[in-house]
């Protein structure tokens, strides 16, 4: 059967070729049929793509082991959950499912496209197309995922600690997110080359980009819980370069989010556009390049590859070609209208993008400086938490606070006068929660301090728009007040949901600013009947106990954990150690406060023979904050995202009845 | 409104000298980061550096207690270079005799002192080949 | 091994069969142009969008103004160009869509 998989492969290969070719040539020649055909190709590249993608999952899951790839990445005793996610495991299988989300969500664009933008459409498709002939080739020619072998009797394993749950969902979270923004970067490159000044493609694409960059928030979100629970250090974000490759298009594709929105209201900011999606696309191509290339020291390097110089030759071909596009096509993107104000909505957007794009790219920096210093001095120079953590206050707070302000200044601009008003009761608002928290003892941090404020400032900024809003449609419509904010928020689903993910990431900072510049450490070597005590809590060791798990040997050390007089339950940390791949994995324990958000984060890390036991223990305030940020992040894009039939008729009116001629 | 210079350019200029500001204003006080070397590099570097590595057995002492002690010798196995380490600090799991490591420390009179709790271990490839 | 291969060339004849499939069902098409829309339906479109705009910001302002977020002043102040703006907008959109010669059919206003 693997041949099945590499011929599907070969006919990909074929088919995205043509896609370019015909495409191309249909586009320039503007020929209709040709330029049909060469979408057909792009669905047709899905369902091959698909047809390989399904063999070797048959593989995995009937485990055939003469499939070099099964053999090596999943083994008898492993469950079909975890043989199945093996897919994406290794180099090979990764590429693949990156072909397949990029077919399938070329095929998507097609086909949801197909009438409004037949001109945009016939440039978009050899585009999509040249992406994927890049991957086809990769998996056809570089790094074939069907090599096939005398089947041993049985496969390697799959390191413990990543058979997860959180491990199952990540990497396609991530895929769906990096690929996923290969739709608006096709679509701006359509629209130049096909010399289209209108704002279509940012209409057509809006939601694409909505989607991977919740995708890409999510992923990363599940990445730092794994962290956080499974490998247990007692951090969830270590600005390693592999984690720093999912940020930098994340925050490229936010600042994007926000620019999209100023052209479309104003016209402004065309080229800016432009070159942000070339840089969250790249970016992600990037991303997925040094995770997988070994190509910089990370803690995640996976062996050198061979995919990495194609890579590289790849992007570099991207962005040379996106950024001769905008310098051709220039004089076509520049915008008659101006800003009129530095204290205007559109000023406050503005700032946004600046911030975001300079905290991309000081991480891009730091993330290719020890490649840059070693080409230019022979040494490898690393930089580390402090450089980033500089940097994350540098541009994160400002960021934060804008956050708040955006919403209460009003577009075009604004008079101060008016601003007072408005500004008042959400900076009384800040005021008193800094009051507040230092009241608590906050004051021991500053940043975590203004961090507070800030929240705090922008919490009110969101409840005000929220209150208002209500009230002004409650006086127009009457109804009760759920109704009214329930059309409110229908009718506004952009701006609301945008709403409801701000007050996402405002959960986000608090968390991360209370669990890193809040918490507590200790560490303490105790023996059986000894306690210790971290900000308020006990701990006292009871006993030591081994037990034998499935593949495992389990050893925990049980404490009891009190506050006080109150007992609060026991903990186990402790180590399991797996004979068959000799390895010893931590498994900490973590005692959540629902109510305060705060974890007691215990690691037995070094077990002594004689049953003494080091212990280290956090305390960290409200890191449970972030856990719940995720949930309210989606929350808000899917509000956001939500179709409006109302914008969709408004839309179609618009653009439906260019070139409204009915033909298959 | 006719206004010969948009502010917009005028922001962004600003702005990116503000950035460009800030970020030589951190590298000069933080004096960047930390050169990465290896065994066979590390002679003669001075001050606090990174060193990356395999780990060499045997391991002796305790790292909560006087210091881990145990050799790192490079990963491509170039000249055979070894570096003596002594660490103090938490060990992670994955540390163990061949395993990747990165630590951080400086080196003196020829052994390899660590900045406590500084030693990471590299996610081993994530299939292992089973021990026949 | 031989399986494989059968389904193999099934799967391509199929694949190649839609890739060719419009010219399959139009042998001679008369009319092979792909459509793009012309300067007309550029400016068209501009006006529009323009339009669309002005009309969004106009409802945004009386939004913010109905919420406190704009003084009655500075309503006052802008409210009076945004209209001028919308104005002048439909009115060009009315007048190409007047002017314009083929047969489409313009939809009932806006």
């Amino acid at each position: 059967m693997a041949e099945l998989g590499r011929a599907a492969l070969v006919l990909t290969f074929g088919l995205v070729v043509y896609a370019v070719v015909a495409g191309v040539y249909a586009a320039r020649a503007k020929r209709r049929r040709l330029a049909r055909s060469a979408q057909n190709a792009l669905l047709a590249a899905f369902v091959s793509t698909a047809v390989a993608a399904g063999v070797l999952w048959a593989a995995f899951a009937r485990k055939d082991f003469s499939f070099t790839y099964v053999a090596s990445h999943s083994a008898l005793k492993l469950p079909l959950p975890y043989r199945l996610s093996a897919f994406w495991g290794g180099q090979e299988g990764s590429l693949l499912l990156w072909l397949l989300i990029l077919t399938g969500f070329s095929a998507a664009a097609v086909l949801l496209d197909r009438r409004a933008t037949r001109d945009l459409l016939a440039w978009v498709t050899p585009v999509l197309g040249g992406v994927a002939v890049f991957f086809a080739f990769m998996l056809v020619f570089v790094a074939s995922p069907f090599g096939t072998q005398t089947a041993p009797a049985d496969g390697a394993g799959l390191n413990p600690s990543l058979q997860n749950p959180y491990m199952l969902a990540h990497p396609p979270m991530l895929y769906l997110g990096y690929v996923g923004l290969t739709i608006p970067w096709a679509f701006g490159m359509g629209a130049l080359l096909s010399g289209r000044t209108d704002e279509r493609w940012i209409v057509a694409t809006r939601r694409w980009t909505l989607a991977a960059w919740m995708f890409l928030g999510i992923g990363q979100l599940l990445g730092s819980h794994w962290a956080y629970v499974e490998v247990g250090w007692g951090g969830y974000y270590a600005w390693d370069p592999v984690e720093n490759a999912a940020l930098m298009p994340w925050l490229a594709a936010t600042a994007f989010l926000h620019s999209v929105m100023i052209q479309e209201k104003r016209g402004m900011l065309r080229v800016w556009n432009m070159l942000l999606v070339i840089l969250a696309f790249g970016l992600s191509l990037f991303g997925t390049f040094l995770t997988r290339s070994g190509v910089i020291n990370s803690i995640h390097s996976f062996t050198q590859s061979s995919i990495g110089p194609w890579f590289l030759g790849f992007i570099g071909v991207v962005v040379g070609f996106s950024l001769a596009l905008v310098f051709w096509r220039l004089p076509l993107l520049r915008s008659k209208t101006k800003l009129e104000s530095l204290v205007s909505r559109e000023a406050t957007f503005l700032y946004n993008n600046l911030l975001l794009v300079a905290l991309t790219l000081t991480i891009l920096w730091g993330v290719t400086f020890p490649i840059l210093s070693e080409a230019v001095r022979g040494t490898a120079i690393t930089v580390s938490k402090p450089y980033y953590n500089f940097f994350l206050r540098s541009f994160g707070l400002p960021l934060l606070l804008l956050m708040g302000i955006g919403p209460l200044v009003p577009w075009r601009r604004a008079s101060l006068r008016s601003l007072e008003r408005t500004f008042i009761w959400p900076l009384g608002f800040a005021v008193a929660a800094g009051i507040v928290v230092i009241a608590f003892g906050g004051g021991s941090s500053k940043i975590g301090l203004i961090t507070y404020t800030f929240a705090a400032f922008v919490t009110a900024s969101i409840a005000l728009e929220f209150v208002r809003g209500t009230r002004a449609r409650h006086a127009l419509t009457g109804g009760s007040w759920v109704v009214a904010f329930g059309g409110l928020v229908a009718r506004n689903r952009r701006r609301y949901g945008g709403y409801v993910v701000h007050a996402a990431i405002v959960l986000l900072a608090v968390g991360i600013a209370g669990s890193s510049l809040y918490q507590t450490v200790r560490e303490q070597k105790l023996q059986r009947g000894q306690s210790m005590t971290v900000a308020g809590y006990t701990l006292a060791y009871r006993s030591f106990q081994t037990k034998k798990g499935p593949n495992s040997t389990e050893s925990r050390a049980l404490l009891a954990v009190s506050r006080g007089k109150s007992s609060l339950g026991t903990l186990d940390p402790g180590k399991n150690f797996y004979p068959v791949e000799q390895q010893t994995s931590n498994e900490v324990a973590i005692r959540s406060n629902y109510a305060t958000g705060e974890d007691l984060y215990v690691i037995a890390d070094q077990i002594d023979a004689d049953g003494s036991v080091y212990f280290k223990v956090l305390v960290k305030p409200a890191v449970n904050l972030i856990w719940l940020a995720g949930v309210v992040f989606v929350l808000g894009s899917v509000i956001a995202l939500w179709p409006d039939a109302r914008e969709e008729r408004r839309l179609a009116e618009r653009y439906g009845t260019a070139g409204a001629a009915v033909r298959a | 409104m006719a206004r010969k210079r948009s502010p917009a350019r005028l922001v962004i200029a600003l702005s990116v000298a503000a950035v460009l500001a800030v970020f030589l204003l951190y590298t000069s006080i933080a004096g960047g980061g930390t050169p990465s070397l290896s065994p066979s590099t590390i002679a003669g570097h001075t001050g606090r550096v990174s060193l990356a590595g395999a780990v060499v057995g045997p391991l002796t002492g305790d790292a909560h207690q006087g210091g881990l002690h145990f050799l790192v010798k490079d990963i491509s196995g170039k000249d055979g270079a070894t570096t003596a380490v002594v660490y103090t600090g938490s060990v992670p799991d994955l540390f163990k005799v061949g395993s990747h490591i990165v630590v951080d420390g400086t080196l003196r009179n020829g052994t390899f002192v660590s900045v406590p709790g500084s030693l990471v271990t590299k996610c081993p490839s994530k299939y292992t080949p089973k021990k026949s | 091994m031989t399986l494989a291969l059968v389904l193999a060339a099934v799967l391509a004849v199929c694949l190649v069969l839609f890739v060719a499939r419009p010219f399959l069902r139009e042998p001679e098409a008369a009319d092979d142009a792909l459509e793009t829309p012309g300067e007309e339906e550029l400016r068209r479109l501009a006006l529009a969008e323009e339009r669309d705009r002005a009309l969004q910001a106009l409802r945004e302002l009386e939004f913010d103004h109905r919420t406190g977020k704009v003084s009655d002043a500075d309503y006052r102040s802008l409210v009076g160009p945004l209209r001028r703006t919308a104005a002048e907008a439909l009115r060009a959109l009315d007048a190409g869509r007047d002017g314009s010669t083929g047969g489409e059919h313009a939809p009932d206003g806006p």
